[in-house]
């Protein structure tokens, strides 16, 4: 057909021509494809992220982010329900949204001018005096309950809003039991903050503005217990050994060799420690306070304590290695009067010790308080509150039910219980009831505890 | 011309064997071939060759583009998507495991057998002596003494199902119940128990109290009283001290109306979600009276209609504790009202409906202490029922409410520091007393317990 037109040898140029340009045309899509596949068109996406949007719209559904682990997949029955499908009328909890509620309905207060330095409180100096003067004018409320016996308060406290993982309240509400148990038994009083005090000691910090207005407010207190909310009591049977703090103010559980000479960051635990109120304690709150105010302050002080700590990695100063920087850098002025206690678990780390919770039940006995029963097993990285942790979710929840479970059973068998297993929810008689249930003792003397006794 | 020479050829090559399409294909061969007259095997077949190279490396360049866009059987998402989906249902068969009640570690359990509806259920081995046993006992121990600073010991008893709730705003609001619990124990020296243990798998439900309500009893012979409150009730009145005094010749004492009791028979005249028990033989016997309604299946439904037909207002369903004690007191009222008292002066449970509305006005008007509608001890979300998934009253109206009231009572206990809550409504809070260096000054009118303290002495 060409070549009737041109001539044979014109066409035939024109056909290479043609040939070429269409093997040219065909390398350079094929190289545009392959590029884009590997390295992409910037805003133009790769083929990928075009796959994704077409099945996304076709599929038309809300893209998952991949932090939502924990999101709640609802089956939302909204086929016929007799009554208000809106969420005004609803009777149905699963389809509100709480967040509609928790809102303030005054203004917020104007915030603290960033460049003034911060500070938790006006200057008190003479705090031991004033306490001492309290104490003398108030004898119905003594510091000390019975001979070697102060009075306690343990402090713990959790979030006012709903946790972000859906069972994260169960296992608050299940913590909060086990102290209450234990502080029953012990004749310590309970304070559960649900309160932020300073917006500017958020997260791990609110415990220290929290801390000194109970002991500013609380003269009679002798002791402070500070206690996270993921830890829990595992040794209903254990009395804190008080006489060994006679000299101390402050106690941690920790290492000497790890925080003074080490300087590892996790030489000392802040999850569960002891506070005399005293002076000294508002003094090393004031030193303590100034890496905590969010913001600026605070991510350039966790950039010093990862270059200062051992092992520290990156992330925003925490209250825990601020302290063991306080320490190292500070030991002359603090560390005759601070207890790094280590011949119990005033805090264990779980990791270690949940597995052998068996082992224990069959060899040894409560009362103990150390790695052969411990007496607190706090689970550091767990974060049941929040979207995620550093551990497997199913890790963590089974592991928080077992050490309930260990503790829980301490105060069934009082009386006559336990549970059918450490997994498992319900409970099984163990002592049939009697007619004289007065002449029952329980193994381990909890009814009716010697650090119980009224003077 | 060129193509006619070519065919025979082409036949007869191909008939050797299986020739190849490309070679088949008229038009490219044809085309490509009209230029050249006659073409010897060798380079024919090196030709084959080469377009077969040709193929071969097209063909690998288009899978490896495919591969490297679209991902070569996996066409349903991405890698990082797959593993989303894996562990959002992993956590949904976790979350489901942990909600439901069914408990993997006693997989053979044997079916309840129910309980012979002839044979009375009872509580336990008959007690007929409790009070001598406990007065030996108390004066065996004077390290435990019933009575403590001139107060007598109280025991506040209250619990919640071991499961999670089956939505999580039931447990954060069973969390904000028990603080505020905790704070007004705190406040005025009374101990708590947090039940989370069915004792006896007969009475589950409402009626798991009484066995609870017993063995404590039975356990602790230095309590005086035993104070049962529902897991819904809320201390409104942080100041309010139940005056015991009144109780003296009584053993149990109930928030309720008499004329509503006696004259109309109604069901909600009574009610069990605070109430106070004494330590006595009599308070066994009640127990023991109380119970037979209780065990689940055929008696609690039985059960069920007789005081359905014999109390006014009440609905068709299984008997529940509130009912058969209301029934029990009317059938039997000669043998148990002289000890019975029916307690209306204050809100030792306050229903909440008439009363989560006026809390602005009470702090505008009154002041906490007073206990009763102008400032109410207790208020009680009956029908609310955050625990479960559906309730008797909008969502939105008891969600609401009982975050005002736990700001209520909230603003009571941060007064002494300083605080309060922006609003009952938000959970944040604002201050209203500047730091001092000299704060004991303040702490002596402000603490509550030095204020409850101070009104105890002066009457004794």
């Amino acid at each position: 057909m060409v070549d009737n037109c041109l001539g044979a040898q014109r066409s035939r140029k024109i056909q290479r021509t043609l040939r070429h340009c269409k093997v040219t045309i065909l390398c350079l899509v094929l190289t545009v494809v392959v590029l884009r596949g590997t390295i992409g068109a910037g805003k133009f996406g790769t083929p990928g992220q075009d796959f994704v949007e077409i099945r996304d719209h076709l599929y038309s559904r809300k893209q998952g982010e991949p932090h939502r682990v924990l999101k709640e997949v609802q089956t939302t029955s909204s086929d016929n329900h007799d009554g208000a499908d809106t969420n005004a009328g609803t009777n149905n909890y699963n389809e509100f949204d709480i967040n509609k509620i928790l809102i303030d309905e005054e203004p917020d207060v104007p915030k603290r001018d960033p460049n003034a330095p911060y500070s938790v409180g006006p200057r008190i100096s003479d705090w031991d005096e004033q306490r001492s003067r309290w104490l003398q004018e108030n004898p119905n409320y003594p510091n000390f309950i019975g001979p070697n016996k102060p009075r306690v308060l343990l402090v713990t406290g959790s979030s006012p809003k709903p946790c972000e993982n859906p069972v994260g309240d169960h296992y608050l509400l299940k913590s909060i039991k086990n102290k209450i148990d234990y502080c029953r038994l012990h004749g310590i009083e309970i304070f559960y903050n649900m309160a932020l005090l300073d917006a500017e000691m958020a997260g791990f910090w609110a415990k220290l503005p929290l801390i000194r207005k109970l002991l500013l407010s609380h003269p009679e207190v002798e002791f402070l217990w500070w206690m996270d909310s993921d830890a829990m009591f595992t040794d209903m049977a254990f009395e804190v050994p008080w006489e060994r703090y006679k000299d101390s103010n402050f106690v941690m559980h920790g290492w000497n060799e790890m925080v003074y000479d080490q300087k590892n960051w996790i030489g000392l635990n802040t999850g569960s420690f002891l506070l005399r109120n005293g002076q000294w304690a508002l003094d090393i709150l004031d030193a303590w306070a100034p890496m905590g105010p969010k913001g600026k302050i605070r991510e350039e002080a966790g950039k010093v304590l990862t270059r200062e700590l051992k092992n520290r990695p990156v992330f925003e100063a925490d209250d825990q290695s601020a302290m063991v920087y306080l320490l190292a850098t500070q030991r002359e002025k603090w560390g005759d009067k601070v207890y790094l206690e280590n011949s119990y678990y005033l805090h264990g780390y779980w990791g270690i010790l949940v597995d052998r919770y068996e082992e224990m039940i069959e060899n040894y006995h409560p009362g103990l308080g150390d790695h052969r029963w411990p007496l607190v097993t706090h689970f550091v990285g767990c974060k049941p509150c929040g979207k995620f942790g550093d551990y497997s979710v199913e890790r963590c929840l089974k592991q928080m039910d077992r050490a309930f479970n260990f503790g829980d059973n301490q105060i069934l068998q009082i009386y006559g219980f336990t549970h059918k297993s450490l997994a498992s929810r319900r409970v099984k008689r163990v002592r049939n009831e009697t007619g004289n249930p007065l002449e029952v003792k329980d193994e381990l003397g909890l009814l009716h505890p010697a650090f119980k006794a009224v003077k | 011309m060129g193509q006619d020479n070519f065919a025979p050829q082409k036949r007869s090559s191909t008939g050797g064997g299986g020739g190849l399409p490309t070679i088949r294909n008229e038009a490219g061969a044809g085309g490509r071939n009209r230029g050249f007259p006659s073409m010897p095997r060798g380079r024919q077949m090196h030709k084959t060759f080469n377009n077969i190279k040709i193929t071969i490396l097209c063909g690998f360049v288009t899978i490896l583009v495919l591969r490297g866009t679209i991902g070569v059987g996996n066409l349903g998402s991405s890698e990082a998507e797959a593993i989303n989906q894996n562990l959002i249902e992993e956590t949904n068969r976790i979350l489901a495991e942990i909600r439901s009640d069914s408990d993997p570690t006693d997989p053979d359990e044997s079916p309840e057998t129910e309980l012979n509806p002839n044979v009375t259920y009872t509580l336990g081995p008959k007690i007929t002596d409790w009070d001598q046993q406990r007065k030996v006992w108390l004066s065996k121990n004077p390290e435990f003494p019933n009575f403590v600073n001139g107060k007598a010991r109280i025991l506040l008893v209250t619990g919640s199902p071991p499961n999670p709730c089956d939505n999580a705003i039931g447990d954060h609001y069973l969390l904000k119940a028990i603080k505020n619990k905790i704070d007004y124990c705190r406040l005025h020296g009374i101990e708590i128990v947090y039940n989370m243990a069915h004792l006896d798998k007969e009475l589950a439900g409402y009626w798991a109290k009484l066995p609870l309500i017993r063995r404590l009893m039975l356990s602790h012979p230095e309590l005086e009283w035993i104070w049962w409150m529902d897991s819904d009730a809320f201390f409104t009145d942080m100041v309010f001290e139940i005056p015991l005094y009144k109780y003296e010749k009584y053993n149990l004492v109930i928030h309720g109306y008499p004329d509503l009791l006696f004259e109309q028979k109604s069901w909600i005249a009574l009610n069990t979600g605070s109430f106070l028990f004494r330590n006595c033989q009599w308070s066994l016997d009640l127990l023991d009276a109380w119970a037979p309604m209780g065990p689940k299946g055929p008696i609690r439904e039985e059960a069920g209609r007789i005081l359905t037909a014999n109390l006014k207002g009440r609905p068709a369903f299984e008997a529940d504790d509130q009912s058969a004690l209301i029934y029990l007191l009317l059938s039997q009222k000669d043998q148990w009202m002289d000890k019975v008292f029916i307690e209306n002066q204050y809100y030792l449970h306050g229903y909440w409906a008439g009363l989560v509305d006026r809390y602005e006005e009470m702090m505008e008007k009154y002041h906490p202490g007073l206990g009763d509608e102008r400032w109410p001890f207790v208020t009680h979300f009956v029908g609310c029922k955050p625990c479960g998934s559906y309730g008797d009253y909008s969502v939105e109206r008891c969600l609401r409410s009982m975050q005002r009231a736990f700001n209520f009572a909230d603003n009571q206990v941060l007064k002494l520091y300083g605080f309060r809550h922006r609003g009952l409504l938000g959970p944040n809070i604002k201050r209203i007393r500047n730091e001092t260096a000299t704060p004991l000054e303040i702490i002596d009118q402000l603490d509550i317990r030095r204020s409850v303290h101070g009104k105890t002495e002066s009457k004794s």
